[in-house]
């Protein structure tokens, strides 16, 4: 058995070769910044890709926000505030936003639970493992048009699957998609479909929970409920503080599920509980051609999720538990 | 090195700014305010949005090439986007022409995003109000000028289940949308549901789908002469009124759509086929998906009538424009012309019968916003089928297409539409009152109007 901390003699020889060939500074700085030079030339591509797809598009999307941009003149008038006051005006912009927040907090919680249960159930499977895997994450490759095809059918209130099977068990099922007490946890469920991305991050957490710690448990009593509560909770729980905060940003950017199902055909009813902030953005930008108000919606989104990544990460890092950290 | 390094952040942003800036409006915008029609067709035109043509869209474009000699025709089959047609306009990449549905014409007419076509009628001495229907130019016509070449009008009517409606003893004469009480019983002795969800629907009104026709047939407007909105105006709760009736005859809005969603519509075991509806609200191209079904279906048709006991339908369809800073408009708009002449329609209804002879089918002739060629392909092609009630079928479409009006120009109109169908789910579900609803769909669509308008 190897010792920790005990060098093997080959290991110090290589060592002390190293060290006698080590350059004078000066060779070593030049060396450092050709290796740097290097580097930043390897990521270059990334490095302009940001500036002019993600940074430029930023700092121009801020400058029309401040603007009244006619496309067909491509003149963009100053228009100072007017735009950001104009949040405040539009009932519209309120109703998306709560409409949007009301979502998150259905959504994120459900996912968060599904998408763990998922990896415990993958977690436990031995002999076939990958075939699951491979089965659970497929929705997730499934084109979110075709997924809404499908929803579409699932949760028809009168012949839809769900209900159907809520039929077993005496329930009469809402009306998912006309009722709109319904509309939003409909999209929920529709969204629970491509959870797999956030199911694998958890499967490979409770893979790297010791399993000695689960034994030790049991030796001392502890049963399923417990073990789950007091290993696999906190083991897992940088996972699921990145998890969290993900789904939370994605909660808040929320369009295609809504926009396939409602919005997208005009022949059919778009009711105002399926407004959510991206889609009225989009509505604003492309339907009703007023891109400098769809810019200060999406500054105003930025800033929202900023500041409730901040107070997650300010709060939520407590309750996380870091091995590096012991 | 980190000063260098604070320098390279504080110049990164402003590096950004710069290409945001370089990357904005490279389009050759306002280039083509004065487009000249009058020159002789030449070169290259592109035409973007010409996907999935069929037998009469590939020999109207046959015929269209064969006319402009001197034209090369490069088309992107890619469907329209409204997003993406937006951003090819803003990054200079500008077709000549684009296919696209009237009812998006207007909003972008009044953007300046495309050209008013005038001038390339009057170029090709064509007189627009002669060669379309003229409620079918009322779809592209916006502060007087006529903003794209229409083609295609399927005109909405009622068609009939005969199966159904003898089995509960109902006449045509009943489906009567003049007579609300006379079609609420008719629908109601058709009506059956088991478990309180509908089986059997006694009259499919197609409420969110066609809701624009129920409130002018009643009587109401959507938008006023300059293409405002006006959905409040008291004339248009009629129509939601009479549409909540004839759902809450048949168990109410919300299962009447979850069992019209659930339809095979284009299937085997469509609604008509298993009995699913009595009658039904739908437009001129569904009875081509009835027709390999005509054994198992019997048909028949009535017109949608107004309030006053008249045929009425409404206009719909597609259109051709030309977006400004087209850099071959005059090609453009002289094969657009060309794709809708009566040489290139027959040559279109001749494709269609040579498709019928060798698939099968039967030939319910071609809807094609044109009076005439509507009229010569009827007497050419349009022959008996053999059955009674499909014959009737096909000759009421052709019978209620000079009883057509248009929902209304509106740069807004995509606004006007969905708030519009809001409103009608929004009363129909028993939410808000007719009057209320359609007061909150005004103030929706007023404010869209305004921000479209804004810049004009």
């Amino acid at each position: 058995m190897t010792q920790i901390g005990a060098q093997p003699a080959a290991v110090a020889d290589a060592a002390a070769q190293v060290s006698a060939a080590r350059p004078r500074p000066r060779t070593r700085t030049r060396f450092h910044r050709r290796e740097a030079v290097a580097g930043y030339l390897f990521i270059s591509p990334w490095i302009v890709g940001f500036l002019v797809f993600t940074a430029g598009a930023m700092i121009s999307s801020l400058v029309i926000s401040f603007s009244h941009y006619n496309l067909a003149t491509n003149v963009a008038r100053p228009a100072g505030l007017s735009n950001y006051q104009g949040l405040l005006q539009d009932p519209r912009v309120a109703t998306a936003l709560g409409n949007t927040l009301f979502y998150a907090l259905l959504a994120v919680p459900a996912e968060i639970v599904f998408a763990l249960f998922l990896a415990s159930l993958l977690n436990g499977v031995g002999r076939g493992a990958g075939v699951f895997r491979t089965l659970f994450y497929l929705p997730k490759m499934t084109p979110a048009v075709a997924a809404a095809a499908i929803f579409f059918l699932l949760l028809n209130g009168n012949s839809g699957a769900i209900n159907q099977g809520l039929r077993v068990f005496g329930i009469e099922g809402p009306q998912w998609l006309v009722d709109p007490t319904w509309i939003k946890p409909s999209i929920v469920l529709m969204q629970l479909w491509a959870v797999s991305g956030t199911m694998v991050i958890f499967l490979a957490a409770l893979k790297n929970v010791p399993r000695e710690l689960y034994e030790v448990a049991s030796l001392d009593g502890a049963g399923p409920v417990r073990r789950f509560v007091s290993i696999t909770l906190p083991m897992i729980s940088s996972a699921m503080f990145f998890n969290v905060i993900v789904l939370t940003i994605a909660a808040f950017q929320v369009f295609d599920s809504a926009y396939l199902l409602f919005w997208r055909d005009q022949s059919n009813a778009s009711p105002e509980a399926s407004l959510f902030y991206a889609v009225y953005l989009f509505q604003q930008a492309f339907r009703q051609f007023n891109f400098g108000f769809a810019a200060a919606m999406a500054w105003l989104l930025f800033v929202i999720i900023m500041i409730v990544t901040f107070v997650q990460m300010r709060f939520g890092n407590r309750l996380v538990y870091y091995e590096s950290d012991r | 090195m980190r000063r260098t390094r604070r320098a390279t952040v504080a110049v990164l942003p402003v590096v950004a700014l710069v290409l945001a800036a370089c990357s904005s409006g490279g389009g050759d915008q306002g280039g083509a305010a004065s487009a000249d029609f009058t020159g002789t067709p030449s070169g290259t035109m592109n035409g973007w949005a010409f996907d999935n043509a069929d037998d009469v869209g590939t020999a109207r474009m046959d015929h269209a090439a064969g006319q402009l000699d001197g034209v090369t025709v490069k088309l992107d089959q890619t469907a329209f986007d409204a997003q993406k047609f937006t951003t090819r306009l803003a990054g200079g990449d500008v077709p000549d022409v684009v296919q696209m549905d009237r009812r998006y014409v207007t909003t972008y007419a009044a953007q300046g995003l495309i050209l008013p076509l005038d001038e390339c009628f009057t170029a090709h001495d064509v007189d627009p109000d002669t060669r379309w229907y003229p409620f079918v130019v009322d779809d592209v016509r916006y502060q007087d000028k006529v903003w794209a070449v229409p083609q295609f009008y399927q005109p909405p009517a009622i068609l009939l289940n005969k199966r159904v409606m003898d089995a509960a003893g109902v006449t045509d004469e009943q489906i009567d949308t003049s007579k609300p009480d006379v079609l609420v019983g008719a629908l109601t002795a058709m009506y059956k549901e088991s478990g309180g969800v509908p089986t059997t629907l006694g009259f499919d009104p197609v409420a969110t789908g066609q809701a624009g026709l129920w409130v002018l047939a009643m009587g109401g407007r959507l938008t006023d002469d300059a293409g405002k909105p006006t959905l409040d105006d008291p004339a248009n709760t009629a129509g939601l009124d009479l549409l909540k009736k004839i759902a809450d005859a048949q168990g109410g809005f919300a299962k009447v759509k979850s069992f019209t969603d659930a339809f095979d519509t284009f299937g085997d075991a469509n609604q008509f086929v298993t009995d699913q509806v009595g009658a039904q609200v739908d437009a001129q191209w569904y009875p081509n998906v009835l027709s390999p079904y005509l054994d198992k279906v019997q048909l028949g048709a009535v017109p949608f009538k107004d309030k006053d006991g008249k045929p009425f339908t409404v206009t719909s369809g597609q259109a051709f424009v030309i977006p400004q800073g087209a850099k071959n408009p005059a090609a453009a708009c002289a094969w657009a012309l060309e794709l809708t002449t009566l040489d290139a329609w027959k040559a279109a209804a001749e494709a269609r019968s040579a498709t019928l002879q060798k698939d099968g089918g039967l030939n319910t002739g071609l809807f094609t916003g044109s009076p005439e060629a509507d009229k010569a392909i009827r007497d050419q092609y349009v022959v008996p089928t053999g059955n009674a009630g499909f014959d009737q079928v096909i000759s009421t479409y052709y019978d209620v297409l000079g009883y057509g009006k248009t929902f209304g120009s509106s740069p807004a109109g995509q606004d006007i539409e969905s708030e519009l169908n809001n409103a009608v789910t929004a009363t129909l579900l028993g939410d808000k009152s007719a009057t209320e609803a359609l007061a909150d769909a005004q103030t929706a669509a007023q404010r869209a109007y305004d921000n479209v308008t804004a810049g004009s």
